[in-house]
């Protein structure tokens, strides 16, 4: 697939417990394209967020290969793969993890600073924004812990785009926000994706949460069990 | 260049906001560090005042900057003694003179002072060998041109004062009678028999029969045996007391007059004096005074204040004895009137005066000084009096010489430290003559014997060579410094004799003066601070004529006494290494635990992009800023301290070794720049170690933390 953003070939990832080997993913293969808004369900342990956190580049297989942007992670080192977080990916967490001493604001701001190379002017006019795509434009000055956890996701979303990334990772964004809240996450998530074109892959195990998704990847015991395609959401968009 | 401000600005943000986020944290680490480098301030401060009282205090009475002497000693230098408290044991700088010349030559030198430094004994006579002597004047002024009225009353008190004296050493003994053993009483029959005549109306009555036959019975029976015939060492310096005068700004003469140019004399410590000189009950009075006046202690509540005015009470004997009839009726008439008694015992008197309390104290105090003391001599030894010091020689026999007391002497500052007050300093050619040298006239005058007697200069440890052939393990270097020491005690005793008398009135020239031994010399400096180069062209100019010599600095010079800084330092140091090192294991752990609490925001972090030099760099900054922050504000508190303790006029030297230590009565610790930096400087580095162990464990913190879900 030639717009390929993410290639996954045969990997495996092994965890060591003591002496026990305890595998987490068998030969998992899959291609995802550019814009997509893919879904990877399964139940809790079938390996969904291990196989996020290869996609993330926060982990390396034990074989396999996994190539990210044309990128291909196994001879990255830890610094370079960093920097390919940095500039490529964008995270969203269960756990929201907005760095609690900084406004929302400045957790917003915080990639482009270690990002570098923007001025002041051209942060605070991203900052601003997508703090407005979000609807947080009056909670700019306040502290995460002043936020309700829909907010406080959408704060997230924000920071995850606010680079321009190619590709933005959410682990069960929905998890810890009541199913109404959930699903506007989602709308929003998706209007990011309808809007720039960014490709948005999340995990979750919610039914209502995956009917948004244009493909979803059911996974089971560490291997891809079906991928169902939407078709018409890619096709209505004409990818 | 912009956004590396920008990521240094929120790296800063974020750090300085963690820090107020775990404020009991920042607050129990901040806490440790503070007091650490308070206590690094004053502590190193009140070290480097000691250290510069010290330095006054060592160079302005003995030490100067540097000091020389023989390398072949035994001992190293310690003029203040070695720690037992005796004299080091130095091999003579044969010719000082010598030393002097090339010494003298390097251009920060500006005096060489010799010295030699030794303690004698003194004796100054006891109570009755001085009444006695008064009335032998008397006998001979009557036999010479016959009685006035005058001489007349005057030898009827002295007769009386010596009868008293008896009488009193007859009552003492008959009352320690009921304590001892018919044995003892029947070995010291004699005694008694003695006594009583010496007591007996008789006895004296008939003294003007033969006044000198008797007044040899009461010299050879009775004088021995008063039992205040105490011998006292002296400290003493002998040294070109010009020279030294010079060299030591600090001593200035108290009492009296410097010992003239050229002339043999002997200038008494003032502290010495006071101590060890002083009429006993007057003394323990000054004590109890000092200790009032300035300690604030209060014989109310005070078990020692009350012991010593006990003991004064105990030492009325001394002052009955002092007083002639004539003297002490004076002195019932005096105290009758101040004390406003109607008692007729001077010794009932006298027990009344030293029996006091806080509010009657300093008014007893005021009449003892008006009233008695006036008529008695407060010290047993008087500006212008001939002392009689002696001392082992080298050799080992005792030597002695007769000095004239020119006058008392003090240290500037160190008026009440023992180490340098009981310092007495004697013209160098009578040291000469009591450590067993000869000095240089005695030389000639034993040359010139020789040569009449024709004997060769053959010493003992030269005559086996001299009868065997060589082969002797002996240097040169050891001959001659053996070959002028007098080797028979017996000739040399009679030259000493012979010419101790004219040897006091003559003077001495600078060359007979530096032209003899000296057991080490003290050099003051022009340029103080350049003290370790001038000790290298001092040691190359001696290297140079070939002289074998040790210089030293004055710390070194100092001894046991030297060392105490370097200790006082050393125990410092080692204290504040320890709370540092307790500091750095808490500060460690606390910052490991909110490290560990933080896996979760600092995983973020990285999965969001952030490199691992991001995070060690805002942990060493949250560490350091703690450290920096509550250093400095222990610092300042520290320095606040310091300026609290100047401004209530210092640390009291609560005794006699302390204020040597202090140079002076307080230590006004001074705050040094060199010392505050190095606190701070161990402030920083304790921070930034203590951040240390921390970082590396954030470092391995993955960005995987950031997916677990929250616990």
């Amino acid at each position: 697939m030639r717009d390929a953003i993410v290639m996954v070939h045969d990997v495996s990832k092994i965890y060591r417990l003591g002496t026990a080997e305890v595998p987490a993913l068998c030969d998992v293969s899959l291609d995802i394209r550019r814009g997509e808004f893919l879904s990877i369900a399964g139940p809790s342990g079938s390996g969904k967020t291990t196989l996020l956190n290869l996609i993330g580049c926060i982990d390396t297989p034990t074989s396999g290969s996994v190539i990210v942007d044309g990128k291909d992670t196994r001879g990255l080192s830890e610094r370079a793969l960093t920097a390919l977080r940095l500039q490529r990916i964008g995270f969203v967490f269960q756990t929201f993890n907005l760095v609690q001493v900084l406004s929302v604001w400045q957790n917003v701001e915080f990639p482009l600073l270690l990002k570098g190379g923007l001025s002041r002017k051209e942060r605070d006019t991203r900052v601003r924004a997508l703090l407005d795509a979000v609807g947080l434009t009056r909670y700019a000055r306040h502290r995460p812990s002043e936020l309700s956890g829909g907010q406080r996701q959408r704060v997230a979303v924000a920071r995850a785009l606010v680079t321009g990334p190619a590709l933005v990772l959410a682990d069960e964004p929905t998890a810890n926000l009541d199913s109404r809240t959930g699903e506007t996450i989602v709308d929003l998530m998706k209007k990011m994706n309808a809007r720039d074109g960014t490709t948005f892959i999340f995990s979750t195990h919610d039914p209502r949460v995956m009917a948004h998704a244009t493909d979803v990847v059911r996974i089971a015991d560490g291997q891809v069990v079906e991928r169902e395609a939407t078709e018409r959401a890619v096709a209505a968009r004409g990818a | 260049m912009k956004t590396k401000i920008g990521t240094t600005g929120v790296l800063l943000q974020i750090a300085f906001r963690n820090l107020f986020a775990s404020k009991t944290k920042s607050l129990i680490v901040g806490g440790i560090i503070l007091v650490g480098s308070m206590i690094a301030v004053v502590g190193s401060s009140v070290v480097d005042s000691i250290d510069a009282g010290m330095r006054g205090s060592v160079q302005g009475s003995l030490g100067g900057q540097l000091q020389v002497y023989s390398a072949r000693s035994k001992d190293d230098l310690a003029l203040y003694g070695k720690m037992g408290g005796e004299a080091s044991q130095l091999e003579p700088i044969e010719e000082f003179a010598a030393l002097k010349r090339v010494v003298a030559a390097v251009p920060n030198v500006k005096e060489v002072v010799p010295m030699g430094l030794d303690s004698a004994m003194v004796n100054s006579g006891n109570e009755l060998d001085q009444a006695l002597e008064k009335l032998r004047a008397d006998v001979r002024q009557r036999n010479r041109k016959g009685g006035d009225p005058a001489l007349d009353a005057r030898y009827a008190s002295h007769k009386a004062h010596v009868r008293r004296m008896a009488t009193l050493l007859r009552k003492e003994l008959q009352d320690g009678r009921s304590i001892v053993d018919a044995e003892y009483l029947e070995e010291n029959a004699q005694e008694q028999a003695d006594l009583a005549r010496a007591a007996a109306d008789a006895f004296w009555a008939g003294f003007d029969q033969d006044p000198l036959g008797n007044l040899e019975f009461l010299e050879n029976r009775i004088a021995p045996q008063s039992l205040s015939n105490a011998f006292t060492m002296v400290r003493y310096v002998g040294t070109d007391l010009e020279s030294y005068s010079r060299a030591f700004d600090r001593m200035h003469v108290v009492e009296g007059t410097m010992v003239p140019k050229g002339k043999r004399g002997i200038l008494i410590g003032k502290l010495f004096a006071e101590d060890w000189l002083k009429l006993k009950a007057a003394r323990l009075l000054d004590r109890v005074r000092d200790a009032r006046t300035s300690r604030n202690r209060r014989i109310a509540r005070d078990v020692e204040l009350q012991r010593w005015l006990k003991e004064a009470r105990g030492q009325t004997r001394e002052i009955l004895l002092k007083l002639d009839p004539m003297g002490a009726d004076e002195a019932v008439a005096r105290l009758r009137r101040a004390l406003g008694s109607q008692e007729t015992d001077l010794q009932a008197l006298l027990v009344a005066l030293f029996t006091c309390d806080d509010s009657s104290f300093d008014r007893h105090y005021a009449i003892f000084y008006e009233s008695v003391a006036p008529l008695l001599d407060l010290y047993s030894v008087r500006v212008g009096d001939v002392i009689t010091l002696k001392a082992a020689s080298k050799s080992g026999y005792m030597k002695s010489v007769n000095v004239k007391v020119w006058g008392f002497l003090e240290f500037r500052g160190l008026e009440k430290a023992t180490a340098a007050g009981w310092v007495s300093i004697l013209d160098i050619v009578s040291w000469r003559d009591l450590y067993g040298y000869m000095t240089s006239e005695k030389a000639a005058e034993i040359r010139a014997i020789k040569r009449n007697v024709g004997v060769r200069d053959v010493t003992r440890e030269k005559a086996e060579a001299e009868l065997f052939g060589s082969g002797s393990g002996a240097t040169p270097a050891d001959d001659a410094a053996r070959q002028g020491r007098i080797e028979v005690p017996s000739f040399a005793r009679t030259l000493h004799l012979q010419s101790d008398a004219d040897m006091a009135g003559r003077g001495y020239t600078q060359d007979e003066v530096d032209g003899g031994v000296a057991l080490n010399a003290a050099l003051v400096l022009r340029d103080t601070t350049r003290a370790k180069e001038t000790m290298r062209d001092v040691r190359a100019a001696l290297a140079a004529a070939h002289m074998n010599m040790k210089v030293v600095s004055w710390e070194e010079a100092a001894g046991a006494l030297g060392q105490f800084v370097a200790l006082a330092r050393i125990i410092l140091y080692t204290a504040v290494f320890f709370i540092f090192l307790v500091a750095l294991v808490i500060i460690n752990n606390a910052t490991v635990m909110a490290t560990l609490q933080r896996v979760k925001s600092i995983g973020t972090l990285r999965a969001i992009g952030a490199q691992k030099r991001f995070v060690v760099a805002m942990l060493l900054v949250e560490t350091s800023a703690v450290g920096v922050a509550f250093g400095a504000a222990g610092a300042l508190l520290g320095a606040g301290v310091v300026e609290l303790v100047r401004f209530v006029g210092g640390i009291p030297a609560t005794n006699e070794d302390l204020s040597f230590f202090f140079s002076g009565p307080s230590l006004v610790p001074r705050l040094g720049t060199v010392s505050l930096a190095i606190s701070i400087g161990i402030v920083l580095v304790v921070s930034v170690l203590s951040g240390l162990y921390p970082a590396l464990i954030a470092t391995r913190i993955t960005p995987l933390e950031a997916m677990q879900s929250e616990d």
